[in-house]
């Protein structure tokens, strides 16, 4: 299958308009008593690619549908480019905000051609027949789908159909560009491919573009900027090397991807915002990010991200704990280990070199990963942050930062 | 000012912007109480207080109950349940035998079986009756070929032909109902039982345990339907002096004095009886409404039938096309193509007069007329507004107010058209009527709300299953790439639905055209609708006009029918034409 990507031609780029700025302001949205979105401000500058990633009912998709205008908030306030378009006193519809959106389930009309599909957000913005029939060629081109114009919605696979509702988002050159998991439905090496399409092609449209997701590495790949909900609340906007290696909160460290979380406790007090707290562990003392105030002598979880375990020999000094190999899995750089430790379990903890189950192993561990709470999370693997304590498959710029 | 659209933009303010979103929603509750509610809720309680709305002294009184249940009035009762028992048991017996031969046979020709269930659920149950009654009365066609039937006639003019035809009229319901539950049950089961020991037996017992439910419902509905009938009883329970409970309410309504009380009385126990039948079919069905039907279910094996249970089953499918569609169509025709047919007077003689005179006697073909224009501007009406009980439905199913119009339809659903039409006749006759200026009584206006009000909960039934099937997102996308409100639903929503809707509106006008109960009671003096016109001919013994009108009227339909499917095959863009059509 070929996945072309054609940006837009030089003599149109002078045509594209700034994307929207964006502004939210204690939006709260609430089902009966249920409260989806709970006093939630962010900016979006225009032009800048935000992604809002949390785990299922965290509220990013009723976000997402309150900016589109297919719901209102319950109270607060949304503007675009200055424009108020839902506060108390006013609500724009859907059609009048100038946004286009990539739906989850891809929402093409299955009694259209896929020509017919892209050409609909043209006929609405009254572009002339000639125009609007160049606009969408080039727009089917630059998803590689140009010679599948005629077909319909089940003659294409899934991968294809998401492509179609990529060139209909961007064909009339909207201000702001919504993606509501458009990758979710997709398999592993699709995803890959047409999240770089995404990320090049919103950037080339200039618009702005707010994307949610569930699945961190997605994030990481594709963000200006990140927001992390939890409970209808904005846990932390940041750039994704912030979120990264200062998480906010326990959540937030969980959810963007750990190998583990070990027992430890503060050798001295440290406050939230402090650089570093002293944590020790069997073998020995460890520096590690303190999420929040900690008093020397408490006790403690270390969260640590997946590229700041190194296994080494049992017997290498600066091995901080040591354990017993318990799981392997080959994953063609080297393999992924699963390390029964005296304080925890740590998974997806890669090395070259494989260390057979049941062999004993030093960790050493980098303290840049390592983040010291109070908060010593669920040991129900089925709960919504422990089910993220696993190696995130982050792309590489920020799996190697501690490495 | 912010550039764009946006800054275009006016906002709205917000106690417009609450009318907006609350006075269409409001309008159409205020139609549902004032069609549905309303008359009906009026005309139940002057049962009990039949001074409330000046129909007697008293205030609170059981009166009206005790006379039904009194010795005149009891056998009627007694007889419509008895009657509708028995075509609840022969239709689903039947029914579960045609779908199983259907389903899970090789047997040749079952394709046919699908247009003939089509025809039975269009044909009314009146007009079964009358071509049996053609066939068998005296002078009758049997006695026309010479094949005396006064023994069957003996038989079939009471209880036992009630049973048939009512049976007849509720098959394609209970061979849906349990087809669609077949269509479900992959051979999974019935081989995970055979895997873990169980012989034959077992399997087959496990899956009618797993279409128990299927039974139950197309027992329940064909015991509703039956006991709520109107068109048998008044055509050949009449006929047969079988007293049964439709046909006492529609003499108590129509006999002088009128006895509203006495209707109403047993406008409840009808109403009480098919609630009784769906609370039967759900008590039978607590936490047994098995989910069968997944991604994984596998396509079943047809069994491949022997030379004797070929030939038995054949037999016994033509038994059942003949009992229902082909001896009401040849009594019909036959009819209407002989002269003196069910007279004494002279030997008939085969002739196209009768048709001639509907064609060219205004008495004959205006009732068609009349009936085809309300029966267009009804479907029209009903599906429009079965549309939005539909979205309705789908998208407030859990909240309060879904639930309300939910229970509502269904109990519309179950409630017999005579009490509906009797409703009618009672609530605006009132004086209270006159004095709020509401004048519709005896008018073509009551008729056609009494129509719309009949047709709308199965409108609004066989659309909820599509509106529910159709993606928000597929609005959604509309909306978010430009469209207004509007111009969504024409654009994304009705390319989807059109297949349905057009369905819909073609099951309502052909119920509508063919109406029996309603059309009986609220027709405006001197401008009768179809059915009426051919009972009247009927009961005039002038069997050869009516019977034309019959032929001619079941023609329209089909003429209708099939000039829509040829407009949609012909005119619909390709694209709506590719949405739930088979590859």
């Amino acid at each position: 299958m070929t996945m072309a990507l054609n940006l837009p031609r030089t003599d149109d780029a002078a045509d594209l308009r700034a994307g929207h700025a964006v502004r939210v302001r204690d939006a709260v949205r609430t089902y009966g008593h249920l409260a989806a979105l709970d006093r939630v401000s962010f900016d979006v500058a225009p032009g800048e690619f935000l992604v809002l990633l949390g785990p299922s009912g965290s509220g990013k998709s009723t976000l997402l549908r309150c900016l589109a205008g297919i719901e209102r908030l319950s109270s607060g306030a949304v503007s675009l480019s200055g424009a108020p378009v839902n506060d108390e006193r006013t609500f724009v519809p859907a059609e009048r905000r100038d946004l286009s959106m990539v739906f989850q389930d891809y929402a093409l009309w299955p009694h259209l051609t896929v020509a017919q599909n892209v050409a609909f957000a043209l006929r609405r913005r009254s572009v002339a027949r000639d125009e609007a029939g160049r606009r969408v060629t080039e727009a089917l081109d630059q998803v590689g789908l140009a010679h599948k114009v005629d077909r319909h919605p089940n003659e294409l696979s899934g991968g294809e159909q998401q492509r179609v509702a990529l060139a209909r988002a961007v064909v009339g050159r909207p201000r702001l560009l919504l993606f509501d998991e458009p990758l979710s439905n997709l398999d592993a090496h699709l995803r890959e491919r047409l999240r770089v399409q995404i990320s090049t092609l919103t950037r080339a449209h200039r618009a702005t573009a707010v994307y949610i997701t569930h699945d961190q590495s997605e994030a990481f790949a594709l963000a200006d900027r990140i927001g992390v909900l939890d409970r209808g609340r904005l846990a932390q906007l940041d750039t994704p090397e912030a979120i990264y290696h200062r998480p906010a909160s326990a959540f937030v460290a969980r959810f963007t991807g750990i190998s583990g979380s070990l027992e430890a406790t503060a050798c001295s007090s440290a406050s939230a915002g402090a650089e570093w707290v002293s944590v020790r562990l069997r073998r020995g003392e460890l520096r590690a990010r303190p999420m929040d105030g900690i008093d020397g002598g408490a006790r403690v979880t270390l969260l640590v991200r997946p590229d700041a375990a190194l296994l080494t020999t049992d017997t290498d000094p600066r091995a901080i704990t040591t354990g017993r190999v318990t799981d392997i899995a080959y994953r063609g750089r080297g393999y992924d280990h699963v390390v029964d430790l005296g304080e925890g379990r740590l998974t997806g903890v890669h090395d070259r070199q494989a260390h057979p189950r049941g062999s004993s192993v030093g960790v050493v561990l980098d303290p840049a990963g390592c983040h010291a709470t109070l908060d010593p999370g669920s040991s129900d693997p089925l709960d919504r942050s422990a089910g993220a304590e696993s190696t995130p498959h982050l792309p590489s710029p920020v799996r190697g930062v501690a490495a | 000012m912010a550039e764009g659209v946006v800054g275009r933009l006016r906002p709205r303010v917000g106690s417009w912007r609450s009318v907006l979103r609350h006075g269409p929603a409001s309008a159409v509750w205020a139609l549902l109480v004032a069609i549905l509610i309303l008359p009906i809720a009026m005309f139940l309680v002057i049962a009990i207080s039949p001074r409330l709305l000046g129909q007697g002294d008293q205030w609170f009184t059981l009166r009206a109950f005790a006379r039904v249940l009194s010795p005149s009035l009891l056998p009627a009762a007694v007889n419509s349940v008895s009657v509708a028992l028995a075509a609840g048991v022969g239709a689903v017996v039947v029914g579960a035998a045609m779908a199983w031969l259907e389903q899970r046979t090789d047997l040749p020709g079952r394709r046919l079986w699908s247009g003939m269930m089509f025809s039975l659920m269009l044909a009314p149950s009146y007009l079964i009756a009358l071509g049996w009654e053609r066939l068998l009365e005296p002078a009758g066609v049997l006695d026309v070929l010479g094949l005396h039937a006064a023994w069957l006639r003996g038989h079939f003019y009471g209880p036992l032909g009630v049973s048939v035809v009512l049976g007849v009229k509720g098959l394609p319901f209970a061979y849906l109902a349990i087809a669609g539950a077949l269509r479900g049950l992959g051979d999974e089961f019935e081989d995970a039982a055979r895997v873990h020991g169980g012989g034959p037996v077992t399997g087959l017992r496990i899956s009618a345990s797993l279409l128990a439910p299927a039974f139950w419902s197309a027992f329940a509905i064909v015991f509703a339907e039956s006991v709520s009938d109107f068109g048998v009883a008044d055509t050949l329970a009449h006929d047969a002096h079988f007293p049964v409970l439709t046909y006492t309410l529609y003499t108590a309504i129509d006999a002088f004095p009128v006895d509203f009380p006495v209707a109403a009385a047993i406008g409840w126990v009808l109403l009480g009886l098919a609630g009784l039948a769906i609370l039967a079919q759900n008590l039978a069905m607590r936490g047994r409404a098995y989910q069968v039907l997944g991604g994984r279910t596998r396509q079943v094996r047809r069994r491949h039938l022997g030379v004797v249970p070929r030939l038995s089953a054949l037999a016994g499918a033509t038994m059942v096309g003949i009992v229902g569609v082909g001896i009401p169509l040849l009594g019909a025709l036959a009819a209407s193509l002989f002269v003196g047919m069910g007279t004494l007077a002279a030997s008939p003689t085969l002739t196209l007069d009768n048709y001639r005179r509907v064609l060219e006697s205004a008495a004959l073909h205006a009732p068609l007329a009349y009936s085809a224009e309300m029966a267009f501007v009804t479907a029209f009406l009903a599906v429009g507004l079965g549309l939005v009980c539909a979205r309705a439905l789908s998208t407030t199913g859990n909240r309060l107010s879904g639930r309300i119009l939910d229970l509502m339809l269904l109990t519309a659903v179950a409630l017999p058209g005579i009490v509906f039409a009797a409703g009618y006749i009672f609530t605006y006759n009132l004086p209270i009527m006159n004095r709020m200026g509401i004048h519709i009584y005896g008018t073509s206006l009551l008729l056609l709300l009494g129509y719309v009000a009949t047709a709308l909960p199965s409108t609004a039934r066989v659309l909820v299953g599509s509106v529910s099937q159709l993606q928000s997102s597929m609005g959604q996308a509309a909306r978010v790439h430009g469209a207004g409100a509007i111009r969504a639903w024409f654009s994304s929503s009705l390319p989807l639905l059109a297949r349905p809707i057009l369905n819909a509106w073609l099951l309502t006008f052909s119920a509508t055209l063919l109406e029996l109960p309603v059309s009986q009671l609220l027709y405006p003096p001197g401008s009768p609708p179809v059915s009426v016109g051919i009972t009247k001919a009927l009961s005039a013994y002038d069997l050869g006009g009516g019977t034309a009108m019959e032929v001619v009227s079941i023609a329209l339909v089909l003429v209708v029918m099939g000039a829509t499917w040829l407009g949609w095959r012909l005119l619909a863009p390709r694209g709506w034409k590719r949405i739930g059509e088979a590859r």
